[in-house]
Formats: structure tokens, sequence, C-alpha cells
């Protein structure tokens, strides 16, 4: 980190990390090269057929076509905004796929790639986008928390169920355990440090896992830590790991074996997913304002979709039918994605009083009895 | 064979891409009329504040129309691009209904010349200056996260009833059941402006039928009541076999009052007495300074010989306390004096009457007969009386059987004051006489004290020195 | 029947809590070994073990944070905020988690979490020890807020706070921990006051006074002292602030035409500008004069030399009620 006259504070050059010669204690775990070259780690073993493979190539696309086929709805008037996650598809499909059925899931807002792995169907998630609810799922269903837009909290949220977990005698080679999805930003949230703590002192069986996609909205990762943010794990007495972000196998394989470790109660791992924001915070942002092209340039040859394109052309594994196969399931997926935003009725006026309270509210009844009788009393059609 | 495929026109609105924008500038048209383009192609560069975003189609068909250039500068929601799209078999209206966050119509270029965009413009503000210029309803003002800020409504919606009219968009104001507690606030309809006034003029509520929302008392329902009350009825128009005045108000009150107090038996002495000494007394008094710019008349001498009068037989001021089975014997005075108004009978009050000095007692009497003139008398003025004096003198007679004001023991009448036939030492005179009425509570005073007190009134009349004995 | 202080109510509440509901946990901060610092969770980890009565690290936001974690995996947390002063880190999870997760999952999800907060002032404390804050939470839609005044209350009200599926912020007045009254621990919640209904604890006609919490006792006094003037003054608990009884409150306005709100927080802003608003809105035609609020002033908790003046005691409580008398 550099500080000039003016003190702005300036990145590092080839802030890509993967081109920092490695330090005495950094390592980022990697199985599968940007050049979709297979590599081996002796603490990451990993076995996968060329029909699994094919499977996470698959989910990666159909999850990268999700997204862009938000951001087109939100430039055309059909969502009020939309938070993409163009570029780190990996570190979701990949950890994703690490999960156990009845594993437990609790993302921020941008999980898209791991509601798709937990079997959620792509349409719920426009509800929040598009303003017709803010969330609506039941976690319970879907192994899978709503999005929790403010920063960090789903930590805490995480952590407590991990110790229901242990309450439960959950905990065991066949158990149960939590992944808690945050970002680089969140590192610096008060709930994600009590979290930490938490789970570190009560041995909670919970995984937290890091994407740091190097920004939060324009804020560099430099400005919430000096230190690689796998290492923060040790000042709260537990192991922290960084992966490759955008290597499918790398985070399946690291986030198996974290979550392994968790449900055998050996506690809390944080995984460092190493990976970058293609595109903006969300719809409303403009990243030019604060990133250079090159960076941008520069990550798009660590594609993670690409080297796994390239992996399987080279080893033979798919052929061209294979490929042509998943985009047009890509583009049927998108066609329905989008027909079922167009199609999304909105929410009838008195459901703002429902959900509300589990028991009899005698004021909010009588404020939906009161509301109710002013609608009706207009004579034309209501216009909103 | 061919079939012919029909097509409708759709127009795609410059959307709020949420920049936080009002309005942006097309750079580049990536298609031209003829050509063919699918859904999410990209068509257009926009620049919105030195960003360039790419705007992808809705549609897929053939574009019919580029609908604004190059370098122009537009507000969301202007149609920017229309595409023809095969029309579906029994396809609906032209364009897409409006729903929640899509944007709508209006552009607020006038040189549009699109008659549906136009039509649906909203009003103009006529008051330029006064109200902002934003974008007709259903437009929508981008900000920064989510759909934007909506223009809100300029004209109201039509409601089936006027509001107020049984209104529930709000709690409604429920009077509330009765429930037999007597306080006047457990059933009278009456805000408290309306009920401050009715204390002012001395209505009273409870009888009043009101008239405003849900049978509540007005001001106008106070203020008729304080002065419908006329006595004299105003000459009967031709015809009119009968009239009937609504119980109200005074009169009302009145009635109330003199019909409780018709619970004590009440027994009434006269005494006929020569005042020739109060008359020239009185003349006397005018004279003096103490009394310059005070109206002096018999009812001061009357007033204070009844002070004195009390003084020396204090149970005549009293009153009889049912609930707690006592008489309670009052030694102050508030002395009340029947006053008759044009809205009615009132009595108001003069407090601690028997700690003032004759001038002060005078100047006491002309103020209250003043203030009850005026109509101004106060529900204080007009509570806390001890004992009355009621002057039926003025209505030209001579003695009456007056009617006790309660919670009273006693009240004193004086009739006229005139010239009669009189044996002085046993030689025929004419004299100055008046009659004195004394009506009492016989629960309280027996005929005893009641003869005392009028006698020594009459005594202190006849001859006022003794009141300097006495008093 | 037993005579009680309020601390043992509650903790002999919290104890058959425990008892008939295995999912039932106690959490916060000293509330294991120690028991509390007011002693409320007195022996129940003794009894009922460390994973049921948890100690946790000095962490509001996480104690509710992962109260909620737990809510969501069946379990039914009890979290104590050691004092009303440090509540405020929690207050993002409360507000933004806890209130609104119902909402959020379209009804799929319950949160079945109760927060204990001991409040009020008049223990010659330093700062953040002495706060009402309990507008707060009232102003927030998904909480539901209530505040015991006695042991009797305390006993019945805090099982039914966690028997209760909405979360529920407890207030328990910390001056009157100490005072004893009746508990009948045989007695089944079946025949207690529901938890949403304010009780009239005294009768009266002259003027309604409505209190809660530490104030509760204060207002009895007042009234009793009344008496000797005449005065005949309707004391009620509101019990629960959020939703308010309004039926009870306004059936009494209705008959005595004046009301009193007293309460430690201040004025400004505070609990009694909404009772007055209602109370308003729905018994105008027979209130005799306006709704009075005596309560704390527009100043930050004074210290502790200073708190009799800013604590309304029974003569200004018994001077708002003159006051509903001469305007």
């Amino acid at each position: 980190m550099t500080v000039d006259a003016d003190g702005a504070v300036a990145a590092p050059r080839g802030s890509g990390g993967l081109d920092r010669p490695p330090g005495p204690r950094t390592e980022t775990i990697q199985l599968l090269t940007p050049e979709g070259e297979r590599v081996e780690h002796p603490d990451y073993p990993l076995e996968l057929t060329d029909g699994e493979v094919k499977d996470l190539y698959r989910d990666l696309v159909l999850v990268r076509r999700i997204d862009t086929e938000a951001i087109a709805l939100q430039r055309q008037g059909e969502l009020g905004i939309w938070a993409s996650l163009l570029g780190q598809e990996a570190a979701q499909v990949g950890s994703g796929r690490a999960l156990g059925p009845r594993d437990m899931a609790f993302p921020t807002y941008r999980e898209h790639g791991v509601a798709w792995c937990r079997g959620l169907d792509p349409i719920r998630l426009l509800e929040l986008f598009r303003g017709v609810s803010h969330g609506g799922w039941d976690p319970a269903a879907y192994r899978f928390h709503l999005y929790t837009i403010v920063i960090g909290a789903q930590t805490l949220h995480a952590t407590g169920y991990a110790m229901g977990i242990q309450r439960d005698g959950a905990v065991g080679e066949d158990g149960e355990a939590v992944i808690v999805y945050f970002g680089d930003g969140a590192t610096s949230q008060g709930d994600v440090n009590e979290a930490f703590i938490w789970a570190s002192v009560f041995n909670a069986p919970v995984v937290f896992f890091c994407q740091n996609n190097q920004w939060a909205i324009s804020e560099p990762l430099e400005r919430q830590s000096r230190i690689p943010l796998y290492q923060r794990a040790s000042g709260f007495g537990f192991p922290g790991v960084r992966v490759d972000g955008n290597d499918v196998l790398a985070c399946l394989a690291v986030t198996r074996k974290a979550m392994q470790a968790a449900r055998e109660g050996q506690g809390p791992t944080l995984i460092e997913a190493f990976t970058y924001r293609m595109g903006a915070h969300t719809t409303t942002d403009d990243p030019t304002r604060y990133r250079l092209a090159s960076e941008l340039e520069a990550w798009k040859l660590k594609d993670p979709i690409e080297r796994v394109k390239a992996y399987l052309v080279r080893t033979g594994a798919a052929g061209a039918s294979f490929l042509e196969e998943v985009d047009a399931e890509a583009d049927e997926l998108g066609s329905r994605v989008r027909q079922a935003c167009l199609e999304m009725p909105d929410p009838q006026p008195l459901a703002i009083f429902e959900n509300v309270y589990a028991e009899p509210h005698t004021l909010l009844d009588t404020e939906r009895e009161q509301y109710a009788a002013y609608l009706d009393s207009f004579t034309g059609e209501e216009v909103r | 064979m061919t079939e012919s495929v029909t097509t409708q026109r759709r127009e795609f609105r410059l959307p709020d891409v949420g920049e936080g924008l009002t309005e942006a500038d097309i750079v580049s048209w990536r298609v031209k009329p003829g050509d063919t383009v699918t859904v999410n192609q990209i068509i257009v560069d926009i620049e919105t504040a030195k960003a360039i975003v790419e705007l992808p189609s809705p549609y897929a068909g053939v574009v019919a129309d580029l609908l604004v250039a190059e370098g122009q500068t537009v507000d969301v929601g202007t149609p920017i691009i229309a595409v023809d799209v095969p029309a579906p078999a029994g396809s609906g209206p032209a364009t897409a209904p409006p729903r929640a966050g899509s944007p709508a119509p209006a552009p607020a270029d006038p040189d549009r010349t699109d008659p549906a965009a136009i039509a649906a413009a909203g009003p103009r503000p006529s008051s330029e200056d006064l109200i902002p210029q934003v974008p007709p309803t259903e437009e929508r003002q981008a900000v920064l996260v989510g759909y934007g800020v909506k223009a809100a409504a300029t004209t109201r919606r039509q409601r089936k009833a006027p509001a107020g009219a049984g209104s529930v968009a709000d709690p409604g104001i429920s009077p509330g059941r009765a429930n037999g507690v007597a306080g006047v606030h457990a059933s009278v309809l009456a805000k408290p402006p309306v009920r401050k006034l009715a204390r002012e003029l001395g209505v009273d509520l409870g009888g009043l039928a009101g008239t405003g929302p849900g049978g509540s008392i007005t001001r106008d329902d106070v203020q008729q009541a304080a002065e419908g009350l006329i006595l004299q009825v105003a000459a009967a128009p031709a015809g009119l076999r009968e009239e009937r005045i609504p119980i109200r108000g005074i009169r009302k009150h009145t009635a109330a009052a003199v019909t409780e107090s018709a619970r004590a038996p009440h027994v009434t002495e006269f005494l006929q007495v020569d005042v020739d000494a109060t008359v020239e007394a009185v003349r006397r008094l005018r004279e003096l300074p103490e009394f310059a710019g005070v109206r002096v008349s018999p009812l001061v001498l009357v007033a204070r010989a009844l002070l004195i009068a009390v003084a020396r037989h204090p149970m005549i001021n009293s009153t009889w306390d049912e609930d707690a089975q006592e008489i309670v014997v009052r030694h102050y005075v508030n002395l009340g004096i029947a006053a008759a108004t044009d809205r009615g009978l009132i009595v108001p009050t003069i407090k601690g009457a028997h700690g003032l000095g004759l001038p002060e007692l005078a100047r006491a009497l002309a103020s209250l007969a003043e203030t009850a003139r005026a109509g101004k008398a106060s529900p204080a003025d007009l509570s806390g009386g001890t004992i009355t004096i009621t002057n039926v003198g003025v209505f030209g007679v001579d003695a009456g059987t007056p009617i006790i004001t309660p919670p009273e023991a006693a009240i004193l009448a004086f009739g006229q004051i005139k010239d009669a036939p009189w044996v002085v030492d046993g030689q025929l005179a004419v004299r100055k006489v008046t009659t004195l009425s004394l009506s009492f509570d016989h629960r309280i005073v027996d005929g005893d004290l009641g003869s005392a007190v009028l006698r020594d009134i009459g005594a202190m009349l006849h001859d006022p020195t003794v009141m300097l004995a006495w008093g | 029947m037993t005579v009680m202080t309020l601390s043992k109510a509650l903790n002999a509440g919290l104890r058959k809590a425990l008892e008939d509901d295995p999912r039932v946990l106690v959490m916060g901060e000293d509330v294991g070994k120690l028991g509390g610092v007011f002693r409320v969770t007195d022996g129940l980890q003794k009894d009922f073990g460390e994973t049921r009565v948890v100690d946790t690290p000095l962490a509001e936001s996480a104690i509710i944070g992962t109260a909620i974690g737990l809510a969501l995996r069946g379990y039914r947390p009890v979290c104590e905020i050691q004092l009303d002063g440090f509540v405020f880190p929690a207050f993002d999870q409360i507000v933004s988690q806890l209130a609104k997760m119902r909402l959020r999952s379209l009804g799929h999800v319950t949160m079945p979490v109760t927060i204990r907060i001991p409040c009020g002032g008049g223990i010659g404390a330093v700062e953040h020890h002495s706060e009402s804050p309990e507008a707060l939470f009232a102003h927030t839609a998904g909480l539901r807020v209530v505040a015991c005044a006695n042991s009797t209350d305390a006993y019945a009200m805090i099982q039914q706070s966690i028997r209760c599926d909405d979360p529920v912020i407890f207030f328990e007045p910390k001056r009157r921990y100490w005072d004893k009254a009746e508990v009948d621990p045989a007695a089944g919640l079946g025949a207690a006051l529901p938890m949403d209904r304010a009780r009239i604890v005294l009768d009266g006609t002259d003027v309604t006074l409505l209190c809660y919490g530490p104030m509760v006792r204060t207002c009895v006094e007042s009234a009793v002292a009344a008496r000797a003037e005449g005065r005949s003054i309707e004391v009620i608990d509101l019990r629960s602030l959020s939703p308010l009884d309004l039926e009870t409150i306004c059936g009494s306005v209705r008959h005595t035409g004046r009301c009193v709100v007293a309460h430690e927080a201040p004025v400004t802003g505070g609990l009694g500008a909404e009772i007055a608003a209602r109370i308003t809105q729905e018994c105008f035609y027979q209130l005799e004069s306006p709704v009075l609020r005596v309560g704390g002033f527009s100043t930050p908790y004074p210290p502790s030399r200073l708190e009799d003046h800013y604590l309304p005691d029974l003569d200004r409580v018994l001077d708002a009620v003159d006051r509903t008398f001469t305007v």
C-alpha cells in the first residue's frame, strides 16, 4: 500500500493477488489454473468424474445466465435493482455443491449461485429485487436462509443456528454444519467479529465463507484490512485458508473439508475465496468511477467458466455438442426467468398487514379493517 | 401455403437504470430500422453522467423506428425505439399496461408529436413557481437504490361519500357509551371549546339537542340557546293559536332550580315598614364623597340590614346537607341579588359581602347589576351564594312569596317604596312604606327565628341608626 | 401462596419455563455462574446446565443475533441485556432482524425470542444504568413490549412472554426488584391476565392515572395520599406497552373524564405522547381537560444526586392530577 503526497491511498500494482509472490504464510489453494490445467494440492485431494466436472460446468453457465438475464430485466425497468455475481460463480457453485443435504446456508444478498445449488428456483429471488416481497421463501425447506441486506448480520444468525445444532446433538461424522457467506467489506463489521468470537469460544459447527471480491462498493480491500483476510481467523483462534475463488474445484475441495471439520466438532474455519467482482456492486453502481479498466481486463483472463471449458475440451471430457446443449439450456432458463418476472403479480394492498405477528394483534387488526374500508370508499379503479 | 404474420408495435421507454438519473443522452444506436433484434440484444448506448450504459432490447422483432436521435437528451420514460413484434392470435392492446415500476407516460418535450404520449400527459401545474417540475403521475424520480421516487398525484381520487361522514380512514371519533354516571362528560356530545362557551353563557348543555355531526352540540346551538329565551313572546302572527317555545338554556336552568328548591318546605312572613328614614339616609349618603360616582339606592341599605341580621342570627345563613345529615352554618355571606335579564332570571353573587364596608357594598351592587344586564356573569359569579335578596319592587308590586335559591335557607324580597297612609303617634300621616317578605326553609328555620330576622331588618330600615348599634 | 421479591418471582417464572419446555434457553452476560447481576437467574445454571443457561461473551449484538439463529433452529431463547443503557449495540439486530424476520419470510419463520431488560432509575447509579428506552421499541413494528410492575405479574408475564411466538421485549423495573408481593406458583397461566391487557390496580372516579413498570408503585402511593384530600384516582398498570390495551384505557377515561400518564422516560416523544393522542382521538367528548403527561425532562438522565428531581415522585404526579382540574 502506498500513500502519495495528497494522502491518497493506492493499491499496489498487480493487486490481483495471484501474481504476488507468496509470502511466508500466504498461500492460495488452487486445483485448476486459469488455463484449465489440473494441479494437485496435498491437503486437498480431489477425485471427480468427468460427469461431475460437466455438472459443475453446467451449474456455472446457468448461474451466470440467470445473472445476466436479471441485469437486462433491471435495465428494462422490470426489476428495481439487481446485485450481480458476475465473476463469482465458481466461489458460489464450488462451495454450494460442497454442502450436505442437511447443512444450512446463510447468504448475503448476492448468493444466487448458492441458491441454485440449494434447489431454490431463481424466480423466487426475483420477488425481492422486484419489490414484491422481502424474500418470502421458507429457509427450512431449502436449508437456505433469506437474503440479509444489513452487512454481516447473518454471521450471528448462522453462529446461533450452529449453536442450536450443538444442542440438538447433531454434531458428528454424520452431523450437520452451517456455512455463512459474507464479503470482504463485511469483515470490518462488529457483528462479523462478534460471530468469530462466539464461534470460536463455543466451538460452533460453522464455516465462515468470505467471498473477497476486492471491492465493497467503491472501497478497496486495503480499506478493510492490512493483512490477508484469511489470516484474521488466527487472531480468533481458528484456522483460516485462502482459496482461488475463481477455481470451482478448489472451492469445492476446501469447503468440503471445512464443512466436514465443522460437522465433526472441530469448530469453525474461515475460508477466503479470492475472487473479483466483475460487475458493479449493484445495477445502481457505476464502477468506472473508481476502478481501472486494466484491472477488469486482468481478471477476465481468470474467468471461472472459461477455465473449466478449457479443461473439458482439452481432456476430451466434453465436445461441442455438450457445450451447445448447455448454452441452449441457459437460453431457455433465461427465457423462463424473463417470463416469470414479467408475469409476476403485485401483492394485494392488504398484504401489508399480513405476516407481521404470529399471534393476534389488536391494533394491527383494527388498522387493517380501517384501511380496507378506506380503500373501499373510492369510486373508481385503484390507480396505484 | 404461407401464413401472414400480424405484428404489433411495441415501444421501449427509456428506463430508470438506477444511476440517479432523470435523463440520459443517446450516444449511439446499435441498430437501425429494418434490423431484426432479439431479446436482450444491445440496441443503444446511453450516457449517464460520464458513464455509458448499454440497454438491452426487451423485444424480439424488427426495428420499426428509432424515436430519438443520437446526441439527443431524453427524460426517463420517453419512448426511444419502436419494434414490430409478432402478435399472438387475439392479442391485447398495443402497449403493455402500466405496472408498478415500469415507467409510464408522457415526455416533457413539448415537441413530441406522439398523440398517445400527449394524451397521457398529466395536468400542467398552473403556478409554475410553486410546484416543482416533476414528470406526471406514475413517473419515478431515479435515485441510487431501487426504482426511484414516485411523483405524487396532484389531484384527488373520487370518494363515494364525503370524508367525515362515517369516514373510517382514521380511527373514528366515537361518542362513547353513556354509562349511568351522572357526570356531564359521560353523556354530552360537545367539544371542549363549545363546553367552555356554554359555561360562560350559563347554558346547560344537558338539555340541548345538538345539530352537529353525530348529534353533537355546536357553537351555534349554544349561542341560540343563550339568546333564544326571551320571556316576552312577540305578537302572535295572525291565525296562530299556539306557539311552542323549546325549553332551553336559562329558562330550563331556572325551572330546574326552583323545582329543586320546592323540596324545601317554604314559609313566608311579611312585614310592612315605614322607611322614611331610609329614604332620607340614602339621599344623605349620595352627597358624601365616599359614594361619589356610585349608584346608591335603598337596596344598599336593605342589603346592609340583611347582612347585620345574618350576623345576629347566623342560622338563617345555612344549608341543609341531606347526604351528611348536617346543617352547615356558613360564617361568611355570599350575597345573591336576583336579577331579571332579557334571557331570564339569574342570581349573581357578591362574594364575602359580610366583610364589605358600605361604599364597597354599593359598588359591588352596581357592578353586579351592570354585569348581569350585559349578560357577562360568569359561572363563578352565579354560584356559591349563601342568602339572596330579590327586589320585586322594580316590577311595581308590594310583596311576594319568593322561592329560596337552592341550597340556601332563606330569601328576602322587598317591594316598591310608595307613599301610604300610616299611623304616627296616633295620627294619620303619609309615609314611605315598603313590604318585606322573608321566605325560609322550615327544616332549618322555625317561625321564631324567621320572625326575629324579619323584625330586625324592619327595625334597621325604619331607623338606620340601629345599624350603627348592631353592625 | 408465597411472598416473593420481584427478582425471585422472575427467577421462579424462568425456572418454570425451563422446566416446561426443553427448547427454552437462557443467555446473557453473567447469567450462569453469577446468577445475574440482579440475581434474577440465580441457581438456574446449576440445575439446568451450561448448555441451557449460557454465560455469553461480552457482545450484546451477538447475544440477540445468535438468539435469532437459535430460534431459526427451533429454540426459544430468553436473552438478558444486563442493563437498559447497554441495549443499544443490539438495537440493529432487534430492529432490523428480529422484528422483521417474520415478514421477510412471509410467515414461514417464527421468532419466539424474549429479551429481558432491567430498566429505570432511582438506584443511585452511574450513567447508562437508569434508562427507559421503551418508546424506541414500542415504535418498532414486529415487536411486542411489556413491563411488569410487581412480583405477581412478573411471575406470570415472564412465562407468557416466553410462550409467545412473537419477539417480546420484557422490561423489568430494577428499583422494584426487591419489592415483595404474593405469588402463587401453583396457579396456572390459564387464569392469568393476558399479556396484552392492562390492569386496573385501584378503582377511582375523578381521574385516570396511567403508568407502568417502576412508576406503578409511585402512582398507587400518590392515589392513596390523594384520598385524604377527597380525590378519587383510578390507577391503571398498562403492562402491555405495545400493543396498548386501549379498551381498558379508554373505558376508564370515559368514566372519569380526566387522565394523567406517568413514566420515567422523558416526556418528549415518550409513550405518554402516543397514549395521549389515542385517548384524545377516542374519548374527545368525554374529556374535561387535556391528557397530561408527567415524566423525565428533555435531558440525558442526570447524575444520581439529581435524580430525585428528574424522576416523577408523588408530588409531581399529584401536581399533574391537580392541573387536570384547573384547566
